[in-house]
């Protein structure tokens, strides 16, 4: 099954250079593009997207905005990838906390854009992981309330949290843990679930804000 | 990278630094080494026999001192300046002589010289004072601005005359010469009623103790009047030798303007540089990708053609961007004030459009009007305007014949880009257009102008500035 996209960027050549890129794979079709922040909200309802690949910084509202108005939408799709000239924490972490899924950086190889994509789509770890993880832990501001800050978890729920927080994927979670993928994926979905969140990157971000890193 | 390379060039640099300073370690195995040395907590190794006989004099001596120094800290240096007050206070009394003797020659015409060399001895002094009341008091006063280190004859002198700091440290000198005289008089009465009291007045048992008393509490009284005048100076030192307020305030406002130079600088970077050269990488590889597509995917040369051309003008312009912005930095390692170099010019817009043509994009620059007295700050924004207005057609509209225009009607300057309809590609104007766009709404609306971007009826595209020249910096 192809993944549908959908390419926001102010810049036509970024558009059309990405999407020249991204339709060379076999699995990915761009399924639309727009210019701006507004016009990606029309696009994305018309063409019904799994990932949108977002720039940051566009006129006629920005790509944090944008991004905050698709997960107001729906929590579950489309997915935001946030694509970035440059490793600008501040926008980056305004748009994970916005509800983006991860972020990729536009000069990044071509390999490693598809497979952040494909990362995204999965959503069965972090993209970037340590990059992200560290952004998170640096800008969250950490309120330190402990574990009750969180709805309660159970403790092998809360044993996954922080292996999700420290950037492990759901196979990787189930080596350390001694558990089947299937036993992890389900913890993950229940953390999610009791978290509010709608992927990894948000309940790395719940982790951290409510101070359960720290404790 | 910066420790890396200080720890590089410090055995260069100071070739007796590892062997003349002994390193902590050493220090510490050496008092190790001696059980019977000095008491823990005291850092200055005290010679053995003091050890060796507790209670001795010596020792008791030691003890004294560590007593007054707990009691008054930097009481020796005190001393010392109090002392110093005497020479100095006739030295700067005899160069207030020379200043006045010199301001009467200079009513006869032969004056100058002398005094511009009693300013200079001033501010020589001055230097001098610094030092002893940075070192001997423990007061914390900058150093001040440094005539020799203004370039050219004129500046010096003028510096050297019109300056606060020179008027300042004769004020300075004046309190220094007063202090001397309260110094003398403190210590001549003092010196007297001590003499009187020992040798003039009639000593017996029953005065005896009495007059013993009174000549403990001259001394005393002497010493702390001493001590106070010493600390007066030491309050009011910072004032007249200190920073002058005006200088602060040059200061402030410079490192002010350099933190603003280097976030705009920083931000073009980011916007022009980084943004063409994303798109380049961008272009490249998607090129490379339909020249060698995978699988069933066709060969698009055309694409490839395209992005070659798109690439060509990108990298042009970043480099043009990145000459800038490289001589903006040799400006500020010059030590020039960046600014002039930093802002370019209506005059520089030909060179800008001239660059594009070579781009492949047929524009034409029309000045209306006087423009060369336009403020500087007004010429560099127009200019962004016309670079931004001009990339962006390049941008959405690939390369339609375009017109900037720069015209000038009494207090208002007006600068537009407008091309036709677009030749080529995405040809959807896109409301904003560039991100520059935003921010040169942002410049334009603080300088109390107004700028406009939209389609025009034909197609194509204008982008619109208006600026105020009245009341512009």
């Amino acid at each position: 099954m192809s993944l549908r996209l959908l390419l926001v960027d102010d810049d036509v050549l970024v558009r059309s250079g990405l999407r020249v890129i991204l339709e060379s794979e076999p699995d990915l079709t761009v399924v639309g593009d727009a210019g701006t922040g507004r016009e990606a909200l029309d696009v994305a309802a018309q063409t019904d997207p799994d990932v949108v690949l977002m720039d940051v910084r566009m006129p006629d509202m920005d790509g944090i905005a944008a991004t905050r108005e698709l997960v107001a939408r729906d929590p579950q799709r489309p997915r935001v990838l946030v694509l970035t000239t440059f490793e600008d924490d501040d926008y980056l972490f305004r748009s994970l906390q916005a509800g983006a899924s991860g972020f990729a950086l536009k000069r990044s190889d071509p390999d490693e854009l598809v497979d952040a994509i494909r990362v995204v789509a999965r959503g069965t770890s972090l993209v970037l992981p340590d990059l992200t993880r560290r952004l998170i832990a640096a800008h969250a501001p950490s309120r330190a309330r402990g574990p009750a800050a969180l709805p309660t978890l159970t403790g092998r729920e809360a044993d996954v949290l922080r292996l999700v927080a420290g950037g492990l994927s759901n196979a990787e979670i189930a080596t350390e843990l001694f558990l089947s993928r299937e036993t992890v994926k389900t913890h993950v979905s229940s953390v999610l679930l009791k978290l509010g969140a709608r992927d990894r990157t948000q309940a790395v971000i719940a982790a951290y804000e409510s101070g359960f890193m720290n404790a | 990278m910066t420790r890396s390379l200080a720890r590089g060039r410090t055995p260069a640099d100071h070739p007796a630094a590892p062997t003349s300073v002994p390193r902590a370690g050493e220090i510490d195995s050496a008092r190790q080494g001696d059980p019977s040395g000095p008491p823990v907590g005291q850092d200055r190794p005290v010679p053995p026999t003091t050890s060796r006989i507790p209670g001795s004099a010596a020792e008791i001596a030691a003890r004294l001192r560590a007593l007054l120094v707990a009691a008054r800290p930097g009481w020796p240096g005190r001393a010392l300046y109090a002392l110093a007050s005497l020479p100095f206070g006739a030295l700067y009394l005899a160069l207030f002589a020379g200043l006045v003797g010199s301001v009467v020659a200079l009513i006869y015409g032969v004056g100058v010289l002398l005094v511009l060399l009693v300013l200079a001895t001033t501010r020589g002094f001055a230097g001098l004072e610094r030092r002893m009341a940075r070192e001997l008091l423990g007061v914390d006063i900058p150093a001040g601005e440094r005539v020799r280190d203004q370039h050219g004859a004129v500046r010096k002198l003028r510096r050297l005359v019109w300056a606060a700091d020179t008027w300042r440290a004769l004020g300075w000198l004046g309190a220094r010469v007063l202090l001397g005289i309260a110094t003398l008089a403190t210590l001549l009465f003092g010196g007297f009623v001590f003499a009187y009291l020992g040798w003039g007045a009639d000593w017996n048992a029953l005065t005896a103790l009495p007059l013993l008393a009174l000549m403990v509490a001259v001394v005393g009284v002497t010493l702390a009047v001493l001590d106070g005048l010493v600390r007066l100076s030491g309050s009011v030192a910072p004032r007249l030798l200190g920073t002058a307020p005006e200088q602060r305030i040059a200061a402030l406002q410079q490192s002010t303007r350099r933190l603003a130079d280097r976030n705009r600088l920083a931000r073009d970077l980011h916007d022009t540089i980084g943004h063409a050269l994303t798109a380049s990488l961008l272009q490249a590889s998607a090129a490379r990708r339909t020249l060698t597509p995978a699988g069933d995917r066709p060969l698009q040369p055309d694409f490839a053609h395209q992005a070659l051309g798109h690439i060509e003008t990108n990298t042009r312009t970043a480099l043009a961007e990145l000459d800038r912005v490289l001589s903006v930095l040799r400006a500020e390692d010059g030590g020039r004030d960046p600014a002039p170099f930093a802002a370019p010019s209506l005059a520089d817009l030909e060179e800008l459009l001239s660059g594009l043509r070579d781009g492949g994009l047929p524009v034409a620059l029309v000045v209306d009007g006087d423009v060369d007295d336009v403020p500087a700050g007004v010429q560099e924004l127009a200019y962004r305007v016309v670079q931004e207005g001009t990339t962006n057609v390049l941008r959405h509209a690939g390369t339609p014949l375009t017109v900037a225009q720069v015209a000038r009607s009494g207090a208002t300057l007006v600068v537009r880009v407008c091309n036709e309809r677009a030749s080529q590609l995405d040809s959807r104007p896109g409301p904003g257009g560039g991100r520059g766009l935003a921010g040169l709404r942002e410049r334009a609306t603080a300088a109390g102008g107004t700028l406009s971007a939209e389609p025009t009826p034909s197609g194509g595209f204008e982008l619109c500035v208006t600026l105020p020249l009245a009341g512009a910096a």
